[in-house]
């Protein structure tokens, strides 16, 4: 690096490699390789071919792709929505697969990286996988939502922003309500139902924190309610004194938190601390038990909590889900298990149901398809939104239990 | 020569016939695998070239992708003005980002720019503009001459003539001058300012450099992905990038162009086990850092030398010293002129409650050669650092060549005529010794870097002559066998000579040698006395902190003796030598000497390592 030529001849042979490159680029390779000599491309073509068309009587198996984060922080939302899928595709394989078929599913790490998202997006494309099972990190599925619908591959995302909905691709579903939802019910649930005006809200600056932040701000003042304070912190603060002391002085009834499960659970624990002893509300980490044990059972009592699935004790079917899914890992089953069960149930369903389209006719179908699940009864409307509601639950006795 | 030209058509057809074997999936790898190598030469030229630690990389990716995002989206600029704007725009983030550089260095500056870096992605997250968590989508695919870029085969060749003229420029720049400064400033920024280069400038400049490649990666990358997020920009993503440089060979553009490459391709190959991928790429990094401190780029050079070794070269010899064309004598002047070319008025120098030097004051005429002797601790070095610009007096004026000196910088000083050599060796040592005369031959200034963009062919030019000037100094100082090799690996004596061959190449006015003689043997000694006379002889004004008392006093004009910072006594050889003070203060009985020592012993690591 650092031997010195010839400057001029070292131009000299910079310029003649640009220069090949230029005529290089006249032929372009892209409208030649659909044509497919390699292995590889034999894939890919065979992968886009498949799209649209569907092959009833293969018997090969049916290939879905769970993309999710298997490694970084967003690791255990990635395992477990992958364990909820897995176990919606073991329960048909044992049932005899669809029409016959059975299913292979291959997990895939997108490591909470959008970049990696939209590699992952190509390949399952260029390896012949039908459809997917998205991770509930909303960027990496907004940056692999492009690939997919030119790929036609429809997919199922366990993700809620709302700028999911806002896409509109035929070929993007979500699995659960958007974020507008959790905090519209709550908001009707506090505001319009239980009379509560003086509200103070703290949310934390990362993704789901803002996101909580703007559609709770949203509904309330959709309600004419402002605030009586509005406190940010950071992720990966750990004292919270400065925020909670102007909540206590703002004096509020109820608190909101726009935040995960272990910081909402510390926030929880040092306002107790401070004295401040009205109850918490917030969106669906507020009711797990991760919470719950943060900040001690005495704690979170009463805190109000919008869900799509309160607890595994809610339904028979959520009975036995959760039952099944303990067999199956020898863990307590929860929310994002669930929402991914469920989004695996319904694209299998369609694929039943169309008798083994893929491409746009599965979207079609699955579009089609009415489905009722742990979390309520899916619709789709056309922006691939399937369910508009979420249950309201309270914390009693350590417990979270459907508020009367 | 050849062979390089060979490898080199090698690659440009493997990389032109490269994606009629890719599938959709692998082109979209080498895409973004690209934009990586490009981002990482921007790190390589301001971490690996100018050592200037900036881990805030990644926010100047981040910047140009959400500029192109935000302008092509929001403004609804077509993407090219987009482009152009978000490179300008991310240079001036570039230079703002790297002010913290100008008063703080190494660690602490990581720890500056690390900070700005989280700071753009909690901006990028909270601001309504970035779109929040969930980005910006709908970027339009950009169109070139009438080819639709969002294929990506076509965008791959737009990439790749985007990076070979990335990489090309970014290998011409480091080995034309302004890289070569940069260099010298990364191995020891105190040795380049007082050669002439503009540190502060050169640290600027590293950063816009840097900035303009990290924007250039992220046009791409927003013309490629055509959606911007938060988490693309992530300190994850840093390190991922950090890690490309580290084990690629931060000192070689080519190694982090390989280590970005061959980091992105194994990533994916790995994707399934990425867990254990992200611990190994940790202990891949620990160990490069160890054990090859240049990476993968060091590592042929490495096995060169052991093939060496096994089979040594001829031995190369120190040539003799060509003496100077003696001046006429009007110009050298002497002792019995008039003129002062250094006017020290009553210079202090305090380092907290220290005093190092008291009310120095003497003048030395053009064309003489003065010694200043002193015991350890008399301030000598201090004083030469006073004058040469490294330390602002605390009172008192330096008056070089009738111009006011205090408070210049040391860059300045240089350009005017001072040049110096340091008591413990200032070498550049990651340099060739021909590179480390370069550097003392360079006189551009910052203001003509222009010229790299829009006139290349003037800096080849000057480069080309100061090679020409460069040799002829090599020869002349018998340095010629030893051009190409590493400061370090040389003997004492032959790495002290191309020492005051680096200062002799800047055509100084005035000279300051400090202990040139130390750790020479006698025929040492006796060439160096012969090389001052003859730098002497030819207009120079040598000024000489000695203590070997044979050469200064068979080879000064006029002595200055310092003891405990103050000058106690000035004369010729023979008049100091008589004078009482000095013989106590120098030679004197034992009690008074270790008194000395013991109360005003300054260390001379402390002095020297103290920034200007």
């Amino acid at each position: 690096m650092h031997s010195l030529r010839n400057p001029r001849r070292s131009a000299a042979v910079g310029v003649a490699a640009v220069l090949t490159l230029l005529f290089g680029a006249c032929s372009a390779p892209g409208a030649s390789e659909k044509a497919a000599d390699t292995p590889a491309d034999a894939a890919a073509v065979s992968g886009s071919d498949q799209a649209g068309s569907a092959s009833p009587g293969s018997t090969d198996p049916i290939k879905i792709a769970v993309v999710d984060a298997q490694s970084g922080q967003l690791s255990s939302l990635g395992a477990w929505e992958s364990k909820g899928a897995k176990l919606a595709v073991d329960e048909w394989n044992k049932a005899g697969g669809v029409n016959g078929r059975q299913i292979q599913l291959d997990v895939f790490d997108d490591q909470g990286d959008p970049t990696v998202g939209t590699n992952i997006a190509k390949k399952i494309a260029s390896e012949g996988y039908i459809a997917m099972i998205g991770t509930s990190e909303s960027a990496v599925t907004l940056a692999m939502a492009p690939v997919l619908a030119e790929e036609k591959i429809p997919n199922i995302t366990s993700g809620q922003s709302p700028a999911l909905a806002e896409l509109k691709t035929s070929f993007l579903f979500l699995n659960g309500p958007t974020s507008v939802t959790y905090d519209e019910s709550l908001a009707k649930h506090i505001v319009d139902e239980k009379g509560i005006k003086k509200i103070a809200m703290i949310s934390n600056n990362g993704g789901y924190g803002k996101g909580e932040h703007d559609a709770f701000l949203a509904a309330l003042s959709a309600r004419g309610v402002t605030p009586v304070a509005d406190q940010v912190v950071t992720m990966e603060q750990k004292d919270f004194s400065a925020a909670l002391t102007k909540i206590r002085e703002a004096n509020p009834d109820l608190i909101f938190i726009g935040s995960e499960e272990v910081e909402a659970g510390l926030i929880v624990k040092q306002a107790r601390d401070l004295g401040i002893t009205v109850p918490f509300a917030g969106a669906a980490p507020q009711g797990t038990p991760v919470y719950i044990d943060t900040a001690g059972a005495k704690n979170v009592e009463g805190t109000i909590v919008s869900s799509p699935y309160l607890s595994n004790e809610t339904s028979d079917a959520s009975k036995k889900f959760a039952e099944a899914y303990k067999a199956a890992y020898n863990e307590t089953a929860e929310l994002h298990g669930a929402k991914a069960y469920d989004g695996t149930n319904i694209f299998l369903t369609a694929m039943k149901t169309s008798n083994g389209a893929t491409g746009k006719a599965l979207a079609d179908a699955v579009r089609a398809t009415k489905y009722n699940g742990l979390l309520g009864d899916f619709a789709f409307d056309e922006s691939g939104v399937g369910i508009f509601a979420t249950s309201i639950g309270v914390i009693k006795d350590g417990k979270l239990v459907a508020a009367s | 020569m050849r062979y390089r030209l060979v490898v080199l058509a090698l690659a440009a057809v493997a990389a032109w016939v490269l994606p009629y074997g890719l599938s959709l999936y692998a082109i979209h790898v080498v895409d973004v695998a690209i934009v990586f190598a490009i981002l990482a030469i921007g790190m390589g030229l301001v971490m690996g070239i100018a050592g200037q630690i900036n881990l805030a990389q990644v926010a100047f990716f981040g910047v140009g992708a959400y500029m192109t995002a935000v302008l092509t989206t929001h403004v609804g600029m077509g993407f090219w003005t987009a482009a152009v704007l978000s490179v300008i725009g991310t240079a001036v983030v570039g230079l703002l980002v790297g002010t913290p550089a100008l008063r703080m260095q190494s660690h602490y500056l990581g720890i500056v720019t690390l900070g700005l870096a989280v700071a753009f992605v909690s901006w990028a997250t909270n601001s309504p503009l970035a779109g929040g968590a969930s980005g910006i989508s709908g970027i339009p695919a950009p169109t070139l001459f009438g080819l639709d870029l969002s294929s990506e085969y076509l965008f791959y060749y737009f990439e790749l003539i985007v990076f070979a003229c990335a990489l090309a420029f970014g290998m011409f720049i480091v080995r034309m001058p302004l890289g070569r400064r940069m260099r010298a400033m990364r191995d020891d920024a105190l040795a380049a300012g007082a050669v002439g280069a503009e540190v502060r400038s050169l640290r600027m400049a590293a950063f816009a450099l840097a900035s303009v490649y990290g924007g250039l990666a992220g046009v791409l990358y927003a013309g490629l992905i055509r959606y911007v997020a938060p988490e693309t920009f992530s300190i994850a993503n840093m390190f991922l990038l950090l890690a490309m440089v580290i084990i690629g060979g931060r000192h070689s553009l080519v190694g982090c162009v390989v280590g970005a490459l061959g980091l992105s391709l194994l990533r994916e190959a790995l994707v399934d086990v990425s867990t254990y991928a992200q611990l190994a790429y940790g202990a891949v990094v620990a160990l490069t850092v160890v054990f090859a401190p240049n990476g993968l780029a060091g590592l042929p050079g490495r096995v060169r030398s052991a093939w060496g070794r096994r089979r040594p070269d001829k031995a190369a010899v120190l040539g003799d010293f060509q003496p100077y064309e003696p001046a006429s004598p009007d110009v050298v002047g002497g002792p019995d002129r008039d003129d002062w070319i250094l006017d020290v008025r009553g210079v202090g120098k305090r380092f907290r409650g220290l005093i190092a030097l008291q009310d120095v004051s003497f003048q030395v005429r053009a064309g003489e050669i003065r010694g200043i002797v002193g015991p350890n601790g008399s301030g000598k070095t201090t004083l030469f650092n006073v004058i040469s610009g490294l330390y602002k007096p605390s009172s008192g004026q330096v008056i070089f060549a009738g111009k006011p000196a205090t408070g210049r910088p040391p860059h300045q000083l240089a350009h005017a005529g001072m040049a110096r050599t340091f008591q413990n060796l200032r070498l550049f040592h990651l340099m060739s010794v021909r590179e480390n005369v370069l550097v003392g031959l360079d006189r551009s200034r910052i203001r003509s870097i222009w010229r790299y963009l829009l006139w290349p062919i003037g800096v080849f030019r000057d480069d080309r002559e100061m090679h020409r000037a460069g040799d002829e100094l090599l020869a002349r100082f018998g340095l010629v066998d030893f051009a190409p090799a590493a400061p370090r690996s040389l003997p004492y004596g032959t790495q002290r000579r191309v020492e005051i061959a680096r200062a002799m190449a800047g055509r100084p006015r005035l000279l300051l040698l400090d202990e040139p003689a130390a750790g020479l043997n006698g025929e040492e000694v006796r060439q160096l006395g012969e090389i001052v006379r003859s730098i002497r002889a030819s207009g120079v004004t040598v000024i000489i902190i000695e203590h070997n008392m044979g050469l200064v006093m068979s080879m000064c004009e006029r002595i200055t003796v310092l003891a405990s910072g103050s000058v106690i006594a000035e004369g010729t050889p023979a008049e100091v030598s008589r004078t009482p003070e000095v013989i106590e203060a120098y030679l004197g009985d034992a009690e008074v000497n270790d008194n000395f020592s013991a109360e005003d012993e300054l260390p001379p690591a402390t002095v020297l390592d103290a920034t200007p």
